[in-house]
């Protein structure tokens, strides 16, 4: 027999708190489809990605309403295709890349990953040409994503593909409505084989040949449980301190989670593959009461971006952690707190209103899961400025052992204050404006920074 | 031995357990199973016991009135020979929750568990949380064993329409949901 406050808490989360599965992903190995003939190795894509993804769909749906838990997304992610496409030429990418993006369609998906190349200590003959054809590849599809791995711990930042990067990003913004292309093509330190979430999911090439890994979500979940604790402090005559608060996250993220892996697990056993990976990350909604910026209102900050946010995202970040891991047996991906400033309404409204600039988000990125994402920047920045940018940010995820990510948007004809919006889920944002200075001459060294010492930390 | 149920409602107070297991002892009555439940300042009992071959279902309920009658204690008692076997044994059924929420009103149980009866579904515990939420609202908890072959969307639908009628919203989840949430064994 349930008690009463199981049956309530679990209908308050649902109905008033946005609890869901943000997203079920399925991973598709494409190492067996590789073909010297182009048109051979897209008909071996097609043809196994049907195979998989066949029930994907309907599964998620069936779990879903049994559970009466959303699973709002359902994707896919394959392998990099700079390296199985290895032989062919940036033109051949872009049909490759249209090649994914019908199969995906095909699957009733809303995004395929990984359009995707690692070339952390250098680039083969693939990974220029997928990241050559980025801008039409990106154009000319709707529901590809792209992420590029240009630095890690143990290789250091590969500088000439921050170079090649922060042009491409404009390029790829030039040919996209509002510059939008951008939101589907993130750069990546320490890429994780794993990720369930876009844009930066691919599968690794450690990975199985098909795999199912589930991103939890909850940010409104997590808010409500702290002000409800806050709350009740309050009531008791005994004000709650932050370290009754990070138990309180603790706990919550750890209810999100056993969500999320056990619908994961669910569809896994009835597609029949192997389940991988539950991603525990507080990734928001542009709608309100779904928002990451929310928790730094509840923890008492006027707003996200005060003095005091990345401590609490700190917090916030290793909390979620915690929780998750015990609540599952494979943890994976990215796990944390995501900081998107378009797909989340609070974060974005602190942005609008100069309470949050680009330099106070490359701080927050060091304490959490991702980086600097989903930023509108001015559209005439120049690509040496965007690839400084892409540079700090790696060195912060090469250095401290951690992901970084980088999914900058520059608006063609928009400066900062103007407003662009991207839709849906990706939400609208203010032009955020850059770092001021100039790092051409920096950029143009090109080069490597090399992997970093692995012992002496401090 | 044999097998016999007894079941008993009343007045709650202290000792009523301690009277009930006193008077089985009497009867030379091993305690097999039992369930209790309060409302309202009700007790509720069902007791399964295996009973001494000379001692039936009418003489185990006049045994125990009389007791009741003589000691002052405001219970009722019904005994009858236990039942063998239990509904679903043979069926493979999966548990659901049946949440439904709104305006309080006549009628809403009935509505409801008349497409739980027409889909053989059994109810297998029923609670009530009354202005829980806000004044004049009622939350009713169905947990209900399905079977199988129940079409799960039919019932999903009927429910809905019975509901709707009411001005009531109603989820039907798995229960393992609640328990994955909240429990730590769950999964």
């Amino acid at each position: 027999m349930l008690s009463e406050r199981e049956v309530v808490s679990t209908l308050n989360m649902l109905r008033n708190e946005h609890l869901d599965v943000r997203t079920v992903t399925l991973g598709v190995s494409l190492f067996d489809c590789v073909s010297h003939d182009p048109d051979l190795f897209m008909d071996n894509i097609r043809a196994k990605l049907a195979r998989y993804s066949a029930r994907l769909v309907p599964v998620c749906e069936e779990i879903a309403d049994r559970y009466g838990i959303p699973v709002v997304n359902k994707r896919i992610s394959v392998s990099p295709v700079a390296v199985v496409a290895g032989p062919f030429g940036a033109g051949l990418m872009v049909k490759i890349c249209k090649a994914l993006d019908e199969a995906a369609e095909e699957a009733r998906v809303d995004f395929l990953g990984g359009f995707s190349a690692l070339v952390e200590k250098g680039f083969s003959k693939g990974d220029r040409a997928l990241i050559d054809s980025l801008p039409d590849a990106l154009a000319e599809t709707s529901r590809v994503c792209s992420s590029i791995n240009v630095a890690s711990s143990r290789a250091g930042i590969n500088m000439d593909a921050v170079a090649v990067m922060g042009q491409r990003i404009l390029d790829v913004a030039a040919k996209t409505p509002d510059g939008v292309g951008c939101a589907k093509l993130v750069v990546f330190a320490n890429i994780p084989q794993d990720v369930p979430f876009m844009a930066g999911a691919y599968l690794g090439v450690g990975e199985p040949d098909a795999v199912i890994n589930v991103g939890v979500s909850g940010p409104g979940v997590v808010r409500k449980a702290i002000d409800r604790a806050l709350e009740k402090g309050r009531a008791s005559g005994r004000s709650l301190t932050l370290l009754d608060i990070a138990e309180v996250i603790k706990k919550t993220a750890y209810k999100v989670t056993r969500v999320g892996e056990m619908i994961g697990s669910e569809v896994a056993e009835k597609l029949g593959i192997p389940f991988g990976v539950a991603d525990l990350s507080l990734a928001p909604t542009p709608a309100v009461g779904d928002s990451v910026g929310e928790i730094f209102q509840s923890l008492g900050l006027s707003s996200i971006g005060a003095p005091g946010s990345t401590a609490v995202l700190a917090m916030l970040n290793d909390a979620v952690k915690k929780g998750g891991a015990f609540a599952a047996s494979s943890v994976g991906g990215l796990s944390g707190a995501f900081i998107p400033v378009s797909e989340d309404s609070s974060i974005e409204a602190a942005a609008a209103a100069g309470l949050l600039t680009i330099e106070k988000l490359e701080a927050m990125t060091s304490v959490c899961s991702v980086g600097l994402d989903m930023i509108a920047i001015p559209g005439d920045t120049p690509s040496s400025t965007i690839a400084a940018i892409i540079a700090d940010e790696m060195a912060i995820g090469v250095i401290n052992h951690k992901t970084t990510a980088v999914r900058l948007i520059p608006a063609p004809g928009k400066k900062a204050g103007d407003i662009v919006s991207f839709g849906g889920l990706l939400g609208k944002a203010a032009v955020m404006a850059t770092p001021k200075g100039n790092a051409e001459a920096f950029i143009n060294l090109g080069g490597r920074i090399p992997a970093p010492i692995h012992s002496l930390k401090n | 031995m044999r097998k016999l149920t007894a079941s008993f409602l009343g007045r709650d107070c202290p000792g009523i357990v301690a009277i009930i297991s006193r008077l089985f002892g009497e009867l030379g009555c091993n305690i097999e199973a039992m369930s209790q439940t309060m409302l309202n300042g009700e007790f509720a009992a069902i007791f399964v016991v295996d009973a001494p071959d000379d001692r039936d279902a009418e003489y185990l309920k006049k045994y125990l009135s009389d007791a009741f009658a003589r000691e002052n204690v405001d219970l009722s008692v019904i005994a009858r020979p236990a039942i063998s076997g239990k509904w679903g044994e043979n069926l493979k059924c999966e548990p659901f929750v049946v949440t439904v929420d709104g305006p309080d009103g006549p009628g809403l149980i009935g509505a409801l568990s008349r497409v739980f009866a027409r889909h053989d579904v059994n109810i297998e515990n029923l609670t009530a949380i009354l202005d829980g939420q806000e004044e004049g609202s009622a939350l009713f908890v169905f947990e209900a064993m399905v079977p199988e072959s129940v079409d799960l969307g039919r019932l999903r639908r009927e429910l809905n329409n019975e509901a709707t009628k009411l001005n009531l919203r109603v989820s039907v989840q798995h229960r393992k949901i609640f328990e994955a949430i909240h429990r730590l064994d769950a999964i």
